[in-house]
Order: C-alpha cells, then sequence, then structure tokens
C-alpha cells in the first residue's frame, strides 16, 4: 500500500501528459514536424540560459519568464515562415532551429558557471520525483491549454490537414501560432519533470500505433490516450520492480512496441489477410 | 598566420571532406523530409558500440579516442544495417505514418537503451558534450585518411549509382519508384550514409554533422532547382564557413563548432533574404 501512495502521483501524471501529447502527438504526425519538441525543448533551454546570463537566478521567475518569452519569438518566427508552397520543408526549418539553438547554447556555456550542465540537463528526468503539488501545478497550465485547443480545435485540425483558413495565410499563421504556443507551454513545463526524451517518446509513440490502426480523429487520439498511458503504467512497473531508471524504461517499452506493430501490420498485410481484430478497432 | 593556417590544415581538410559528402546527403534528406536521421543513425551506432564494449569487455579509453576498437565498430555497423533494412521496409503504403516518426522513435530508443546499458559512468556531462560538438581541432593524420577513405568509397558510389538514387529521392513520396528493386537501393543509401555518419561524427561530433548536412543544403534548395547548383553552392557555402569559423574559433579562443553552426546560420538568413527578396520580384515564377 505504501508503494502505491508513492507511485500515484508519478503514475498520475504520466496519464494526464499522456493525454495531452496524444493529442498533439496526432496533430504533429499529420503535419510531419516530429522534432519539435525537441526544438521547442532546446530553444526553451537557451532562453533560460540567456535569463542566467543577464543575471537572473536560475530558478527565479523572471529567467523562467525570459526563457518563456524567448520560446515564444522563436515559435512566433517558426509561424511565420508557414507559406503556400513549402520550398524548404517545415521539418528542415525546426533542424536549423534546433541545431543553431544547440549551438548557441554551447557558445553561452562557455560563460556560465558549470554551464554544461545546463545542456545535458534536459536530457534525463525522474518521473519517480513527480509529488503532488507539481501534479497540480501542471493541471493548472494545462486546462487553460485545452480549453483553448478545444475551442479552435476545428480549425487547428483543418491547418493539420493542409488547409488554408478561409484560404488566408495570415489566419493561418494566426490559428498556428496559438498552436505552437499551446504546445510549446505543454513541452516547457513537462521537459525538466520527465526528460526530453519521454515527452518525445509519449508524443510520438502512442500516437504512431494509434495511426496505423486507427482511421478516425478522435479514436486515434482516444487510443494514442489509452497506450501512452498503459506503457506508462507498465514502464514504471518494470523499472520499479527491475531497479532500472523509469524514463528510459517506458520510452524503451513504446518505442520497441511502435516497431512490433509496425511490423506486424506490415507482414499481416503481406500475408493477404486483414486480421479481424483490427477492423474492429478501425470500426470504432 | 602562416602557423595558425599550418594548424588549422588538418582540421579544414576534414571539414572539407565532411562538407563535401554531407551537403549531397543533406539534399537527399531535405527532399525525403527525413532531416533527423543523422541523429538518429549516430544514435544507433553508439548503441551498438555501447553493446560490442560491454560484450566484449573492450575499455572506455579506447572507445572515446577517436579510434576504433574491432568489435564496438563491428557492433555499430550492424546495428546500422539493422535499422536502414527497418526504415527502408516500414516505408510502405500499409503504414501511415511518416518514416520520420519511424526514425524519431529508434532516435529515442537507441539512446536511452545506451543510458541504460552505460548507466551512470564518470564524467556523463564532459562525454555528452564531446559526443555533441566532437574534437575536430585535434584530428590526427591517419584520422583523416580513414575519413578520406570512408568519403571517397561511398561517394565513387554514389556517382556511379546517381541516377538511381536521385530518381529514389524525387519519388520519395510516391510509393513506387520505377527502379528495380528499388529497396535494395534505399537500403544501400542508408547504409552508406551511416557509414559516414559513424566516421564523421566520431571526429567532428553529432551536432556539428548535422549542421553540416542541413544548414548548406538548406539554403541551396532556397536558391537553385537543380542538382548540380544546389550542390555546389552547398559546397561553396559549407567550405567558406568551416574555414571562417576555424580561424575565428583560433583567434578569438572560442570552441571551433558553435562558431561554424553560427556563421552557416548566419549564411543562411542571407540567403532566405535573398530568396525573399527574388520571389517578391516575381510572384509567380513557380519553384521547381
Amino acid at each position: 500500500m505504501g508503494t502505491l501512495a508513492f507511485l500515484a502521483p508519478p503514475i498520475i501524471s504520466c496519464i494526464i501528459l499522456a493525454g495531452m501529447l496524444s493529442y498533439f502527438g496526432n496533430h504533429i504526425l499529420t503535419r510531419g514536424i516530429i522534432f519539435i519538441d525537441i526544438a521547442v525543448a532546446q530553444i526553451a533551454a537557451l532562453g533560460t540560459m540567456i535569463g542566467i546570463l543577464l543575471g537572473f537566478a536560475e530558478n527565479s521567475v523572471n529567467a523562467q519568464l525570459v526563457s518563456y518569452a524567448f520560446t515564444i519569438i522563436i515559435l512566433g518566427i517558426f509561424s511565420l515562415m508557414k507559406v503556400r508552397k513549402q520550398v524548404l520543408p517545415q521539418e528542415a526549418i525546426i533542424g536549423i532551429f534546433y541545431c543553431v539553438a544547440l549551438g548557441m547554447a554551447l557558445l553561452l556555456a562557455e560563460k556560465i558557471q558549470g554551464g554544461s550542465n545546463y545542456i545535458t540537463k534536459t536530457i534525463t528526468g525522474n518521473v519517480l520525483w513527480v509529488t503532488w503539488k507539481s501534479v497540480f501545478n501542471c493541471l493548472l497550465v494545462f486546462v487553460p491549454v485545452i480549453i483553448i485547443n478545444l475551442l479552435m480545435g476545428k480549425r487547428i485540425k483543418e491547418i493539420s490537414h493542409g488547409a488554408l483558413t478561409g484560404n488566408s495565410l495570415r489566419r493561418t499563421r494566426m490559428y498556428d501560432l496559438v498552436f505552437y504556443i499551446t504546445f510549446g507551454i505543454i513541452i516547457v513545463k513537462s521537459v525538466p519533470v520527465m526528460g526530453i526524451f519521454l515527452v518525445f517518446m509519449l508524443l510520438i509513440g502512442p500516437a504512431s500505433i494509434s495511426r496505423i490502426f486507427v482511421s478516425s480523429w478522435k479514436g486515434r487520439i482516444m487510443w494514442g490516450w489509452l497506450i501512452g498511458s498503459a506503457g506508462s503504467i507498465l514502464g514504471i512497473y518494470i523499472s520499479y520492480s527491475m531497479n532500472i531508471s523509469n524514463g528510459p524504461a517506458i520510452v524503451s517499452l513504446i518505442g520497441i512496441a511502435a516497431y512490433f506493430f509496425a511490423f506486424a501490420r506490415l507482414f499481416n498485410n503481406r500475408a493477404g489477410k486483414t486480421s479481424v481484430s483490427n477492423n474492429q478497432i478501425s470500426a470504432k | 598566420m602562416m602557423l595558425s593556417l599550418n594548424f588549422i590544415l588538418f582540421p579544414f581538410l576534414g571539414c572539407i571532406l565532411i562538407v563535401l559528402i554531407n551537403v549531397y546527403f543533406g539534399i537527399h534528406v531535405i527532399k525525403r523530409e527525413i532531416i533527423f536521421i543523422d541523429i538518429a543513425l549516430a544514435s544507433i551506432a553508439a548503441l551498438g558500440s555501447a553493446v560490442g564494449m560491454v560484450l566484449f569487455n573492450v575499455g572506455h579509453e579506447e572507445v572515446a579516442h577517436g579510434d576504433h576498437a574491432f568489435w564496438p565498430y563491428l557492433f555499430s555497423l550492424g546495428f546500422i544495417s539493422i535499422a536502414s533494412l527497418a526504415f527502408t521496409l516500414l516505408r510502405h503504403k500499409t503504414i501511415s505514418i511518416p518514416l520520420e516518426a519511424i526514425i524519431g522513435i529508434a532516435y529515442a530508443v537507441a539512446t536511452t537503451l545506451t543510458v541504460i546499458i552505460l548507466d551512470k559512468g564518470a564524467g556523463g556531462d564532459v562525454h555528452v558534450h564531446d559526443m555533441l560538438v566532437g574534437t575536430i581541432l585535434w584530428i590526427s593524420g591517419p584520422q583523416l585518411a580513414r575519413l578520406a577513405i570512408v568519403v571517397a568509397i561511398t561517394g565513387i558510389f554514389h556517382i556511379v549509382f546517381r541516377k538511381k538514387f536521385m530518381n529514389l529521392t524525387e519519388s520519395f513520396h510516391n510509393h513506387e519508384p520505377d527502379i528495380k528493386r528499388y529497396k535494395l537501393w534505399d537500403f544501400l543509401f542508408y547504409f552508406s550514409f551511416g557509414l559516414v555518419v559513424v566516421e564523421a561524427v566520431k571526429i567532428a561530433g553529432i551536432l556539428t554533422v548535422f549542421a553540416f548536412l542541413i544548414l548548406p543544403a538548406s539554403l541551396s534548395v532556397l536558391l537553385t532547382g537543380n542538382w548540380t547548383g544546389k550542390l555546389i553552392v552547398g559546397w561553396l557555402a559549407g567550405i567558406a564557413a568551416s574555414f571562417a569559423g576555424l580561424l575565428f574559433s583560433l583567434k578569438l579562443d572560442v570552441p571551433s563548432a558553435p562558431v561554424i553552426i553560427s556563421l552557416l546560420g548566419l549564411v543562411l538568413i542571407l540567403g532566405y533574404i535573398l530568396y525573399k527578396s527574388i520571389n517578391k520580384n516575381k510572384p509567380l515564377k513557380e519553384q521547381p
């Protein structure tokens, strides 16, 4: 019973996050901008370093604000770079942002004491350190994000599928900006707690698995949520019983499952039969 | 001046080799929209090398200093071929997710598995730092020769079969390229790229290699439409930026990788402005 009380906050936070990230993951996969979350996390880390160089303490509100402001500016530039006919794929633009942000961070790291810590800090995280207080804090941020995305969801979904809102590039860019900023807030809030790879995997992994088998938009989000939650709980259980770090355990579990299902679908298809269970899932 | 030129000769030659091959691969990779395949392959190779180290008890020191211990190298090649095979097979019309997502999942799994296997080695921060930016300023003669051989072999292979690879990439987003046994060629594309990545990352680090792959090629995609033009623009930008970057970093005593990346970024921004101004004058011109 003591174990359960200890594991409850991490499990609850994983389930909440799996839901949010399943929604965003679906959009991200449809848009083909897979690595945006790693780029955003890197940009936010660079923002924090700029804040520190401006003289604010690492965990102070001011440093956080500088980081958020910097991230929002970059995301604004990114949504402005959407054009009618994309010569350079958006994923390439993300790659460039990531690369330059990391390069800048390395340069700034020379000027800050123990600077290289800030670069590696985002890589690991520990779900087990999650407390009820941070679960509550996350909810406080997530609820407005959910409301905004519920209100604008239809338009954002159309844009993800490649349409221009009212055939106006400017309005499309505005909706994009809202989408990227809400997404950015989720990433900036969750990466320090969960680690960049866990967030990345919860974003891409469950959404990919559900996309292979499910065709409806809502079905994909629900199944993604379910798969993400199940993967997290199983991963936490495995890490707890085998005494390995939980983040890597969940990431490996969901990632290997994604490959397993993809190949299962591939060979199933090769054999020329669509299994009954697949049809059942798609029907839902 | 003479002295510093002498000092940066080897690093500069190393940069030129990486630029020559990576701009070419970069154009392919941008067209295929699998931008992060380079980082993914590097992590998969690192996982392979970690498995080899653990299985055959090779010391950390031997691998860390840019030499290739036999078994770890063999294992990284093995892991790269498995990954290449998976990427080839999973680009299939029944798998309705972008290949970049499959690559991303491989990247995350490979990195975290490496962390589990090598668990909390001392000085992890320094190790990660070195893996990111490498130590190209200290490249040795034998390392340079090795890089030259790998780049030459891959380069000649791709020059000889350039039509096949170009055709494959141009038709990448349609499902059936009109080449016989295109899966085999697709596999060879990923595997040969993996060979180059392993070699280049060992010397220049993941981030620098990624920068040479994406930044000059993006510039060339903006400025010109045909393959030869793209290659020339990318090569010029990459070589100029690495020469200036190496000189600056020596004079100002700052790390070379971030300076080169910043210069490449600057050239790209100038190129983007140029592209915008050209396109404003001819708004109706279709980009090829």
